[in-house]
């Protein structure tokens, strides 16, 4: 069973606000310390060279997406399909947030 | 095999002289002879591990203070057992699974030796898949989702093992070790930085009766924001630990032979 598809359906079966989706770009363009602008970005195409030269990145933007949105991903949800797809990653991250909102109320 | 051990064992006498300025020339002789025979000792190991009787063929001898592994695993956060190429790490991880510690081991597909020809990297290429048939647990750097791999492991309060003393690092920190300038993989650094995972330092020791384990208290993490802070304020701890490993056992450990 893909179980970032199965997860990431439940959690993210909305679309994600544009918020979210350009919060996580400024994410992904500042832990990389990428020079580049949001408007440049082609997040898989980048994301996809940046792991090409270095696994490590790919949780260095993990970890900042945590730090930024004060949340935790599942450890079955670190997986490079799911981190690369932008829009599932995005709906994700609103849901956790959600999540996390309704636990602390 | 006396001629083709023979260039091995020179280069070895050499860098056991230059690295170990208290050894004499006799001391370097004897450490490097012991040294060719443990490699001996774990091609023979690694031809028995995927047989089902490895168990009795290759045994466990001791396993010292695995309290401080217990320790680290109650935390939760995940633990690398940190290692240096000494004879046994193979049977003992295989070992440990056994014991219910399974531990994914991260290992490179490519070889160490750059002159090495085409039937060199066949070679190498059936031999990783050997081994990989007696320890399927395992995780190539060449995966590109290697460090998520990792990181899902430690995230699940698992165990990983890496070697800190490799030799093919793409991105490198360097550091004193045995008194020269060394190249350490700055992966383990960023993993131990961004997961918040423990670090145990574990020893591994070919003995003629089987293998021993020992492993040392958990490193004290310092903890930084940016990679040079974390490595800055961490590696002299890292390398220290081993560093005593290598004193006590100069005998087995590989890279003294390796080009």
């Amino acid at each position: 069973m893909d179980l970032a598809m199965s997860n990431s359906g439940a959690a993210g079966s909305g679309a994600a606000s544009r918020e979210t989706v350009d919060r996580i770009k400024r994410v992904f363009v500042s832990s990389l310390h990428l020079n580049l602008t949001e408007a440049d970005l082609a997040y898989e195409q980048q994301l996809d060279e940046l792991v090409g030269l270095d696994s490590l990145a790919v949780i260095e933007f993990v970890t900042a997406i945590e730090k930024e949105f004060g949340i935790r991903i599942e450890p079955e949800l670190l997986r490079l399909d799911f981190v690369r797809s932008l829009p599932r990653l995005s709906a994700y991250v609103e849901d956790r947030v959600a999540q996390v909102r309704r636990f602390s109320a | 095999m006396q001629f083709r051990a023979r260039v091995p064992k020179q280069r070895a006498i050499r860098r056991i002289l230059a690295l170990r300025p208290g050894s004499t020339p006799a001391q370097a002789v004897k450490i490097a002879r012991h040294r060719i025979d443990s490699d001996l000792f774990r091609l023979w190991d690694d031809l028995l591990l995927p047989l089902p009787s490895y168990a009795q063929r290759l045994q466990c001898t001791g396993i010292e203070e695995i309290q401080y592994l217990d320790q680290a695993l109650a935390a939760g956060n995940g633990v690398i057992l940190l290692t240096l190429h000494f004879g046994a790490n193979r049977p003992a991880l295989k070992h440990l699974a056994t014991l219910g510690y399974p531990t994914l081991s991260l290992q490179d597909q490519t070889s160490r030796n750059p002159r090495q020809g085409r039937l060199g990297r066949v070679l190498r290429k059936r031999y990783i898949e050997f081994l990989r048939r007696s320890y399927p647990d395992v995780v190539y750097v060449q995966d590109p989702e290697c460090s998520l791999k990792i990181l899902r492991r430690l995230r699940s309060g698992g165990l990983v093992h890496m070697n800190l003393d490799v030799l093919n690092v793409k991105t490198a920190v360097e550091g004193a070790f045995l008194g020269v300038s060394w190249r350490f993989p700055v992966g383990v650094f960023d993993l131990v930085r961004l997961s918040g995972c423990a670090v145990v330092p574990m020893l591994c020791l070919t003995r003629s009766a089987g293998f021993q384990i020992r492993f040392d208290p958990m490193l004290d993490v310092v903890r930084a924001a940016s990679r040079d802070e974390f490595v800055h304020a961490n590696l002299p701890a890292f390398t220290g630990v081993f560093e005593r490993q290598i004193a006590a056992h100069p005998e087995q450990w590989r890279p003294w032979t390796w080009r």
